[in-house]
């Protein structure tokens, strides 16, 4: 997770939170997060380097695969859930935010923008477009559910996912006229803080 | 590595969970390592359910090193060279700590069948007083697989503020139904041994050894997987010129024939019996209203919570469980799951995963 994602989550995260980050990779956000929010925050991984790193970072991580990893959830209050550039590899993304929702409060997901000009070429050039944010190849790529900000939107309007404040991002990752205008086509990631 | 086997008598007595009394008692215990001038570097290891205090490096004339052989050590996972690591015999164990097969100063005769039943909670009472023993006011780590698991968890619960971490292994909040019909099943066997006696074989100069063969390759089988078995024996015939017995047809046979006969040879048959009945009785949560979670709240320390994927005796699930409630008391704790090769025994082995997750969690800042 670059700066100013992490800026844009130490800004929206509330103080003294219970936090769970799904896909918490090596757990720098959640160490942030325990540093300057004194959130109390757990991290789900299912890399083992990943979650060694996260021992390394004194970070509480649970190893489950997170698609499964989300049932186990039931019954839980936590204030806060990130989803940090990883709803599009889950299986079910929708009943994965609702399972989300139904532990957390509030809920960071970043989504990258399938719609942006950039990918839009790459088809049109009759090749499956890579982007920074989408650099894997087609056949190792772990993205299963693409979608541009105008899906993701109309899907959270569909299921009553209340959108309380959105950010996007431009391809390096700041906020322009732009973005902010055309967002599905030239912004290259959103990030979404939903209730 | 500096090693140091001690055997630590306790004059006052010893009031246990059951409400019995031990009027004074002995812990064997084994030290690796240097406890610096602070005692802040001390480690506690402790047994499962057949160990011993002698968790590291082979004595001269051993054939096997010590249970943690692999873990424990110079430069190993728990560095001794950094560490002072403690390890000992629990009490109702019967390598060296007061036990079945002591001499009781009252009789002059073994307890026996007559020892109180102890529990997990007693086990950690105990070496709450070997850790005044050593002067050490708080573990920097407490470990253990199996039985051993069970105990750094109960440490964690019983002495919030003497213990920073627990590294709870292959372990579990209580253990499951299946479990405790396979210790059932052994204490049957045990107890039907003609020589057994109620218990009371000792003085009787008898051994249930046949009863504790058979119940110790019962248990075997429980603690190995079966992908393990496959690999390891598969279908191989046993070598006629080292066949341990007539009957033997597979290797696999001759090997748990082997260990049986072996372990027959060094357990007390009470001590068996009374260490499963602890493992049974293990449920710290029933003090809090049958309520893991409120009873994980009082935790100060950090859990690392292991299990392995091939171990189905204690499965996965019992582990990441207990995560589970940790996430709702709101406690600092990690939960891996391993591979492991060798089922529920997979503990006692280094691999890559295991040995970086355990060492860096030690080393982590508490």
């Amino acid at each position: 997770m670059d700066n100013r994602l992490q800026s844009i989550v130490l800004d929206w995260i509330p103080s003294n939170s219970k936090v769970v980050d799904f896909g918490c990779g090596d757990g720098t956000l959640l160490r942030i997060l325990t540093e300057q929010k004194s959130v109390t925050g757990y991290g789900v991984e299912n890399d083992p380097e990943k979650i060694n790193a996260c021992i390394i970072n004194g970070v509480s991580v649970i190893q489950q695969d997170i698609d499964a990893g989300i049932q186990n959830y039931k019954g839980m209050d936590f204030d806060f859930a990130l989803m940090a550039s990883s709803i599009q590899c889950l299986r079910k993304p929708r009943d994965a935010m609702k399972n989300i929702l139904n532990v957390a409060n509030e809920c960071v997901i970043t989504l990258p923008n399938f719609g942006n000009w950039e990918l839009r070429l790459g088809i049109l050039n009759g090749k499956m477009p890579s982007s920074a944010q989408l650099p894997a190849k087609w056949y190792e790529t772990k993205n299963l559910h693409l979608c541009t900000i105008a899906d993701f939107e109309e899907l959270c309007s569909d299921e009553s996912f209340v959108i309380k404040e959105k950010v996007y991002l431009n391809r390096r990752g700041s906020s322009s006229w732009l973005a902010n205008t055309f967002p599905n086509l030239f912004a290259a990631q959103a990030v979404y803080l939903i209730g | 590595m500096k090693t140091v086997t001690e055997k630590i008598s306790f004059g006052d007595s010893l009031t246990l969970e059951s409400g019995q009394v031990l009027s004074s008692f002995e812990v064997m215990t084994e030290t690796y390592g240097e406890l610096n001038s602070k005692k802040t570097n001390a480690v506690l290891v402790c047994h499962a359910f057949s160990g011993n205090h002698h968790a590291a490096g082979r004595r001269d004339g051993e054939t096997k090193s010590g249970w943690w052989d692999e873990i424990i050590g110079d430069g190993k996972t728990i560095d001794t060279s950094k560490f002072f690591v403690v390890s000992l015999n629990n009490i109702g164990g019967c390598n060296g700590s007061t036990g079945p097969t002591t001499v009781t100063s009252e009789s002059g005769q073994p307890y026996g069948a007559n020892f109180p039943e102890v529990t997990v909670s007693d086990w950690v009472e105990t070496q709450k007083l070997v850790a005044d023993h050593f002067g050490i006011s708080c573990w920097e780590m407490v470990a253990g697989g199996s039985l051993g698991g069970m105990q750094a968890l109960q440490w964690a619960i019983s002495y919030p503020k003497r213990i920073k971490k627990a590294a709870i292994i292959a372990a579990s909040a209580k253990i499951s139904t299946q479990n405790i019909a396979l210790n059932e099943v052994a204490r049957e066997i045990i107890k039907k041994d003609e020589h057994f006696h109620n218990g009371d074989y000792l003085v009787k100069g008898e051994s249930p050894n046949k009863g504790l063969k058979a119940a110790r390759m019962l248990g075997h089988i429980t603690y190995l997987s079966e992908s393990n078995m496959r690999k390891r024996f598969g279908r191989k015939l046993q070598d006629p010129e080292n066949k341990i017995d007539t009957d033997v047809n597979y290797e696999v046979e001759n090997y748990l024939q082997y260990k049986g006969e072996q372990f027959s040879k060094t357990f007390d048959a009470n001590s068996y019996i009374l260490m499963t009945k602890a493992m049974d009785s293990f449920d710290p949560a029933k003090d809090f209203d049958n309520n893991l979670v409120k009873c994980l709240k009082r935790i100060q320390a950090k859990l690392l919570i292991a299990s392995f994927d091939s171990d189905w005796l204690f499965p996965k699930e019992y582990g990441l469980d207990i995560q589970m409630s940790a996430i709702k008391a709101g406690i600092d704790s990690s939960y891996i799951e391993l591979d492991g090769d060798y089922g529920h025994d997979s503990f006692l082995f280094y691999s890559d995963q295991y040995a970086s997750a355990l060492k860096n969690f030690l080393n982590s800042n508490g």
